[in-house]
């Protein structure tokens, strides 16, 4: 997964361009503050269930921390490290007024009740109330977590803080939510997408053959922001397996298959498809949409794929991305590619401060605004630095949080 | 050259202060005089070892090969002293260059001509060794305060001067 030194590795490639001296690296590394706090609840059973939950606040130089909150059994201190500073890096890129931070509880989700999860969430915000705030830190959803997640979290802290819907993104759109959340991360990676392939020279997105591992929220939407631009989705995985037709999937179908049978597999008319399959298969167009680390230097060879698109966190391990680079395979790096949701999030903040709503057509257009002039950014730097768009993202980053940091001084 | 009396004494007194003057004599009588002008190499770091060096007059210094391949002057070496003594005791290369500051006179006690001692059970030969192992004591506590100093220097807060250059570089070079 996407460990504190794997993000590290990316940072100091930057870093040695840039060449920066090794404390000034060190300074922008070190995070400001992590927390670990017991989680203990009541559970259905009458007995007494101990949890542990995380928060790390990376920087808060450009603004309030932001970052996800992560119930899954393998949350850790150094995930959550990695992926806060992977905040800092993203919210930066896409020139979002924030910081970065991350957190969650190591619990699966599948496993507790509803009420339990509701007293698991309630329980945490107390014991992190202090900490977080609509102008210090704004937790948003991530795995395990959903907009009912966060309309509890705003409910348990606007108890001891009083009414703040901002304190929290990625609410429901009933209790402050924001139109287009829901499907932000996807229509940030079409985005994101037709700007990356207008400029390697691979043209437009009609007609492009694509191949998406995960088909949760972010593969799906993907999925059919893709289909409805005039790409051809041709394979799609989850962990239950995957499927693929050369001629297209009919998406809308494969999506309410799916909502009704929680999987993509057992889908009629199509062949199926191993996830190594799927990401070794001949396409256009490779995005990695679910878990990190699997693109390796195992398999990174035999990828077919003209173009990688990382819609998740870390798809492609340090050496992978090596031997991509290697073989000329252009890739779209997570810190861009999938900032599309952090980036509705900050017009929900935005919109919670106001108390205004915005229409739909608002968010989209805003959207593609920041994605992009990110883009714009993005681009001119790695021609004229002669780095690939990951190296010119985080050069980016840097170069933007370290002015924050300096002109603020010690 | 000086007068053997005045060798006997150096080396009885400054060298090796448990040798009696005829012992002393002895050690004498198996090595070789050598004079080495001023601005020339005594060894190199790196050759195969020659043996003890008895710095009688002048001065030295000495000097080793760093990673990046700049050389760094280690210590300098006043007369009397011995020079040399690691590699008469472990048949290893010289671990440093050594070059005359000074007109220089050595006698030099040729690691054959020591181990051949050594195996006779030449009562002078062991005195000797223990004089070479508080040499070798010597210069390993400089040395270990000289880690001790820069381990200490490298985590020593940063120079804010980095700071400042941080700053400039980003409003030049890298301002986008």
């Amino acid at each position: 997964m996407a460990g504190f030194e794997e993000v590290n590795y990316y940072f100091r490639r930057a870093a040695r361009v840039m060449d920066l001296s090794p404390h000034v690296e060190r300074m922008l590394i070190t995070p400001f503050r992590e927390v670990k706090v017991d989680v203990s609840i009541s559970l259905d059973s009458g007995e007494l269930g101990t949890f542990i939950g995380y928060r790390v606040q990376h920087d808060r130089s450009r603004g309030p921390m932001k970052g996800g909150l992560r119930y899954h059994p393998t949350v850790d201190m150094d995930e959550a490290l990695g992926l806060a500073s992977l905040m800092t890096w993203k919210t930066a890129v896409v020139n979002l007024p924030y910081g970065g931070a991350k957190g969650g509880i190591a619990v699966d989700p599948a496993r507790i009740s509803e009420r339990e999860l509701e007293r698991l969430t309630r329980r945490f915000v107390q014991q992190i109330h202090d900490l977080i705030g609509p102008q210090t830190d704004i937790p948003a959803p991530d795995m395990g977590t959903n907009a009912q997640v966060m309309a509890w979290i705003m409910d348990e802290y606007s108890k001891i803080h009083g009414f703040s819907p901002a304190v929290v993104t990625g609410k429901p759109v009933d209790l402050f939510g924001s139109r287009g959340r829901e499907e932000a991360t996807g229509r940030g990676v079409l985005f994101a997408m037709e700007e990356f392939l207008k400029d390697v020279g691979g043209g437009e997105i009609r007609g492009k053959r694509c191949a998406i591992q995960g088909f949760g929220n972010v593969g799906s939407w993907t999925a059919r922001f893709l289909h409805e631009a005039g790409a051809k989705v041709v394979a799609v995985s989850d962990h239950r397996g995957g499927i693929t037709n050369p001629e297209g999937l009919d998406v809308p179908k494969l999506v309410e298959h799916a909502r009704r049978t929680r999987t993509v597999a057992g889908f009629p008319g199509v062949d199926s498809i191993s996830n190594a399959e799927l990401l070794v298969s001949d396409v256009d167009v490779l995005i990695p949409a679910a878990l990190g680390g699997v693109i390796t230097k195992e398999n990174a060879r035999d990828v077919r794929a003209r173009y990688l698109v990382e819609a998740a966190n870390a798809p492609t391990t340090p050496e992978a991305d090596e031997i991509l680079t290697e073989r000329g395979i252009p890739i779209l790096p997570d810190i861009y590619a999938n900032a599309g949701g952090v980036t509705v999030s900050y017009f929900e903040w935005t919109q919670n401060i106001q108390q205004f709503t915005w229409e739909e057509a608002k968010i989209v257009g805003e959207l593609r605004r920041y994605m992009s002039e990110a883009y714009a950014t993005l681009s001119r730097v790695a021609r004229e630095r002669r780095v690939p768009l990951r190296t010119a993202a985080f050069i980016v980053a840097i170069g933007r949080v370290g002015r924050a940091t300096v002109l603020r001084g010690l | 050259m000086r007068p053997v009396k005045d060798l006997v004494q150096t080396v009885c007194t400054v060298l090796c202060k448990t040798l009696t003057p005829a012992q002393a004599e002895e050690i004498l009588a198996v090595t070789q005089p050598r004079a080495i002008p001023s601005g020339n190499i005594v060894f190199r770091e790196g050759e195969e070892g020659s043996g003890l060096f008895l710095l009688l007059k002048g001065s030295v210094e000495v000097v080793k090969q760093g990673p990046n391949s700049i050389a760094q002057q280690l210590a300098t070496v006043e007369a009397p002293s011995v020079l040399g003594e690691m590699s008469l005791v472990s048949e290893r290369r010289h671990s440093a260059t050594v070059r005359a500051t000074r007109d220089c006179e050595f006698q030099v006690l040729a690691r054959e001509d020591f181990l051949r001692l050594l195996e006779r059970d030449n009562l002078a030969a062991h005195k000797l060794v223990g004089a070479i192992a508080e040499v070798l004591a010597r210069r390993l506590r400089r040395m270990n305060e000289m880690a001790m100093e820069l381990l200490s220097r490298a985590d020593a807060p940063p120079p804010m001067e980095e700071l400042a250059a941080f700053k400039q570089k980003l409003f030049s070079e890298w301002s986008f």
